[in-house]
């Protein structure tokens, strides 16, 4: 049948397009891989030696874990076309509430400690879970119910949200039990390795999530909703709900973020969050995401937030050349505008 | 030549504010039948094709789909009783590829746990979106293309082949040869001869007046919110259609059919 | 050292007695209550909240209303001038002013003087302070020095040895941050000169942050004998890098700002000490001058009154760390 036949050469072409697209999608991972080794070699140099050691690594993945989960929600909802400027506020929000219950209610402090704090660590992960999709949901209904631009609902909550996170503590943190014993030790062998528990199960969250999203009716209708709005509500689809559902991971994310921190510190504090969302955003879009919405992927942007805290903790290392604290603010500042270009003429050319 | 009625709105209304959009309008439609719907702008054709795609509800009026009564309260509604509806300008996501497009809102999913949590079957959609806009007469660029690599001509003939090769009743394109050169204009309005074959009832809005006399059986004629004029095309030229839409020619009002 | 300290709070308790004489011998006329506005930095600041106790504790016992405004969260000129212009308007008697910026606040200091409010600055003051009636402050640069004490007892220090130290700041412009930073210098080179300050960082006000930059140092310099918090969020942010390496008690950790949180880490042995203000005294004072000066022009002896911090220490009596642990304000 000559249907058939077509239909194979129809086929052909697309194996052609598909490994033509894949080369481009993969340019753009591999630029920020190989941009991630030179870096790592670069500071290990500077560092005399000390960059690539577990223990500075292990540092590198602390920061990465809390700001990969801001990072994360945040692709989705700049890959609708929008904005989460709330999310900062949120963590620090959800980590006070769960050092609120832990002073108030629960009367835990530090004498609970080793396998007998993970409960109060679980009450906590899910505290700070709550408070995070309670924020998104109000996002959500700024956004869906009275139709203010995300930029400014999403900073309504974030002055709102970091207001509470200080009524709540006194503008102090609350500590509850912080010395938890999760009896995982993370070792190869003798090998340690440079991660936590916090960090890997981080690390779960963004490779279910990155699934998702590109994988999925929810992640298909996020990138649809950011492409084309008035096509996607043309396909029976509606874009409240998916709004909704979208700043709901955003605020869930960011309680988990909260959570993060508050294992982190041992305690809950109006400062946790504070400036987050700068870097969340940054992370996201050093990792390829479009604030113009459409675009992004998550494995992109779990490479640009490393590669925004190499570059952070690196700096820190450098002992051939000292880097003084207000330089190494220029030179990361320069180092995001500077991905961020890159990116920009890699779309232009990639995508023509 | 054409079928049974298929989709019928009678004396519609429709006001915003004080403005009236629509005001008792009814047309109908038949199997197998291209009807031209034509007007100055504010004439109500917009918002003829809102109320019929199910993005608006009317005031007043009522609809019949296969002779059934029915009302929309979503166009998803319309869309899953069979109506489908190409807005001007807007049918693709450009960032998302062709077969994504093509089965948006309507994607085959995984089998199984998978399939439960919204996994799609991305090969299997690229194989049918390919095979479907293929049955509709497009020459179909590769499935997992993404729409903003194509011309616009490609793009339209996704974005019509999508809408017909999904409808089973009813097609409604919105000025689809907007924008479009000579050749890709004709592809498209090949289109719309197959899905009239295909035995749908087509409306198509169009302010490029030949592709109006080209095409469709039928010219339904708005003016200020009320249909002027209903005829088969061949009643009409070049000239007395614009005479009869911009109102210097005097029209009293005929029932179609 | 000693005797500086004993001065300055000799002077401050003289302030206060004479205030207290002054307000004391003022009869009280029920018709016209006084109103009394503060305008501070940033509600957020534990530093605030603690400032908020007392001079609501002071409010309350003179018997004034107190408008007390600031923003909620920035420590900044551009938010706090419209602050003042507003509390103007609402003509208070007298406005306690915790200026961000010396140059920055002066027309809106100076605005209100015109306007015949009694104007008393509070731990930062404008460039031009010849029509305020009172400053009082902590002193940031003796609490910078009395952390290089805690540090240099903590790892004993002796002549001839070497040390090496690291500074966690929030900014290099917070004031506060400044005048620690140098008093902490000053100490070092004066009476410490084998301690080496390696490196400082900033944690723009995010524990997270601090906690990582002491992560770093600890692996940057393996021979570190202590840590300098500058201030509460860099103390939490150290405390919790020192925990999470099993340090505690190894390297000398000072820090700053007695949160309760971080009061009950000097117990658990992290902090070598916590240095300490004393907001609360400070509100108090400077509205207890106030009311002396509206109600009859009784000018304090000394214009500038300097408030000491202490520094809070596994020794320290338990009456005296509850005394200067931070209260959250209702």
């Amino acid at each position: 049948m000559s249907d058939s036949k077509q239909a194979t050469a129809g086929i052909k072409e697309q194996a052609a397009w598909r490994s033509k697209a894949n080369s481009l999608l993969q340019n753009q991972t591999v630029l920020l891989a190989v941009t991630l080794l030179a870096l790592g070699l670069f500071f290990n140099w500077g560092s005399g030696g000390m960059f690539l050691d577990l223990g500075t690594l292990g540092t590198v993945l602390d920061d990465w874990g809390a700001y990969i989960l801001l990072a994360v929600g945040m692709t989705f909802v700049v890959i609708t076309g929008g904005i989460d400027l709330s999310v900062g506020s949120t963590v620090s929000l959800s980590s006070v509430v769960a050092g609120w219950v832990m002073v108030g209610p629960m009367h835990a402090d530090l004498s609970i400690t080793g396998s007998a704090a993970n409960p109060y660590l679980l009450l906590a992960t899910f505290i700070c879970l709550g408070v995070g999709l309670l924020v998104g949901a109000v996002n959500a209904f700024l956004i869906n119910v009275f139709k203010i631009v995300p930029f400014i609902a999403t900073l309504a909550t974030m002055g709102a949200a970091a207001g509470m996170a200080i009524i709540i503590s006194g503008g102090m943190p609350l500590q509850g039990p912080n010395n938890f014993d999760l009896g995982l030790d993370w070792k190869i062998g003798d090998f340690q390795l440079p991660i936590s528990t916090t960090v890997a199960v981080v690390m779960v969250i963004t490779i279910i999530a990155g699934l998702f999203l590109h994988k999925s009716r929810f992640g298909l209708y996020t990138y649809a909703l950011g492409s084309n709005a008035f096509a996607t509500r043309g396909a029976g689809i509606s874009p409240e709900k998916q709004i909704l559902k979208v700043y709901l991971l955003s605020g869930g994310m960011a309680g988990l973020a909260g959570a993060y921190a508050y294992i982190r510190l041992g305690a809950g504090s109006p400062s946790n969050g504070m400036g987050m969302e700068l870097y969340a955003i940054a992370a996201t879009v050093i990792g390829g995401a479009s604030l113009m919405g459409g675009v992004g992927r998550i494995f992109a942007v779990a490479l640009g937030t490393l590669v925004l805290f190499v570059v952070q903790s690196g700096l820190l290392m450098m002992q051939v050349v000292e880097v003084s604290p207000d330089l190494k603010q220029v030179i990361v500042a320069i180092l995001i505008a500077a991905a961020v270009a890159v990116q920009t003429l890699q779309n232009k050319n990639g995508r023509r | 030549m054409t079928g049974e009625v298929i989709y019928e709105i009678k004396n519609a209304s429709k006001r915003y504010g004080s403005v009236v959009a629509l005001d008792g309008a009814s047309l109908k439609i038949h199997a197998g039948e291209v009807v031209g719907l034509v007007g100055d702008n504010g004439a109500g054709k917009s918002t003829l094709v809102k109320v019929l795609s199910g993005a608006h509800q009317p005031d007043g009026g009522q609809m019949f789909l296969d002779g059934k009564e029915v009302r929309w309260d979503s166009p998803r509604q319309a869309l899953e009783s069979g109506v489908e509806t190409l807005y001007q300008d807007s049918g693709l996501a450009p960032h998302l590829t062709v077969s994504q497009n093509v089965f948006l809102g309507r994607e085959i999913t995984m089998k199984g746990i998978l399939g439960w949590f919204g996994f799609l079957n991305k090969k299997k959609m690229e194989y049918d979106a390919h095979r479907d806009l293929e049955a509709v007469g497009i020459a179909v660029p590769a499935s997992n293309r993404a729409v903003s690599q194509l011309s616009g001509g490609q793009r339209q003939a996704v974005a019509i082949g999508r809408a017909v090769a999904w409808a089973k009743k009813v097609i409604i394109l919105d000025e689809p040869t907007n924008h479009l050169g000579a050749r890709q204009a004709g592809e498209v309005l090949n289109i719309i001869r197959n899905a009239k074959a295909k035995g749908l009832g087509v409306i198509f809005i169009s302010h490029t007046l030949p592709h109006v006399l080209e095409v469709t059986d039928r010219i339904v004629v708005l003016r200020l919110g009320r249909i002027v004029k209903d005829a088969p095309t061949s009643e009409f030229n070049g000239d007395t259609l614009i005479g009869t839409i911009t109102g210097t020619i005097q029209t009293i009002k005929v029932e179609g059919d | 050292m000693k005797r500086t300290t004993r001065v300055v709070a000799a002077t401050a308790a003289a302030a206060l007695a004479l205030a207290g004489v002054a307000a004391a011998t003022t009869p009280a006329t029920a018709a016209s209550k006084l109103k009394i506005a503060f305008v501070m930095g940033a509600e957020s600041d534990p530093f605030f909240q603690a400032m908020k106790v007392g001079a609501q504790a002071e409010a309350t016992a003179e018997n004034v209303d107190l408008i007390w405004q600031g923003d909620a969260s920035h420590y900044d000129v551009a938010t706090e001038v419209p602050i003042v212009e507003n509390v103007i308007a609402q003509k208070p008697d007298g406005l306690v002013l915790i200026p961000t910026d010396p140059t920055g606040l002066q027309a809106a200091n100076d605005k209100a003087i015109a306007a015949g409010i009694a104007v008393a600055n509070v731990d930062t003051h404008v460039g031009d302070l010849s029509k305020v009636i009172t400053f009082i402050t902590g002193d940031n640069g003796d609490g910078g020095a009395k952390a290089a004490d805690a540090i240099a007892a903590k790892i004993g220090y002796k002549k001839g040895g070497s040390y090496q130290v690291v500074v966690g700041l929030t900014s290099a412009t917070a004031t506060t941050n400044v005048g620690r930073l140098n008093g902490f210098k000053a100490q070092v080179a004066k009476k410490y000169p084998g301690i080496v300050i390696k490196d400082v960082a900033y944690s723009a006000s995010n524990p997270q942050t601090a906690n990582s930059n002491v992560k770093n140092w600890l692996a940057k310099y393996p021979k570190l004998n202590g840590i300098f918090a500058i201030d509460g969020t860099n103390a939490s942010g150290a405390a919790a890098a020192l925990q999470a390496k099993h340090l505690t008690g190894k390297i000398a950790l000072v820090g700053y700002d007695a949160y309760p949180a971080n009061v009950a880490l000097i117990k658990a042995g992290v902090f070598t000490a916590l240095i300490a203000q004393d907001p609360a005294a400070e509100a108090r004072l400077a509205i207890k001058t106030l009311v002396a000066y509206i109600q009859n022009k009784t000018k304090p002896a000394k214009r500038d009154v300097v408030i000491p911090n202490v520094a809070l220490t596994a020794k320290t009596s338990s009456a005296d760390l509850a005394k200067y642990t931070y209260v959250a304000s209702k």
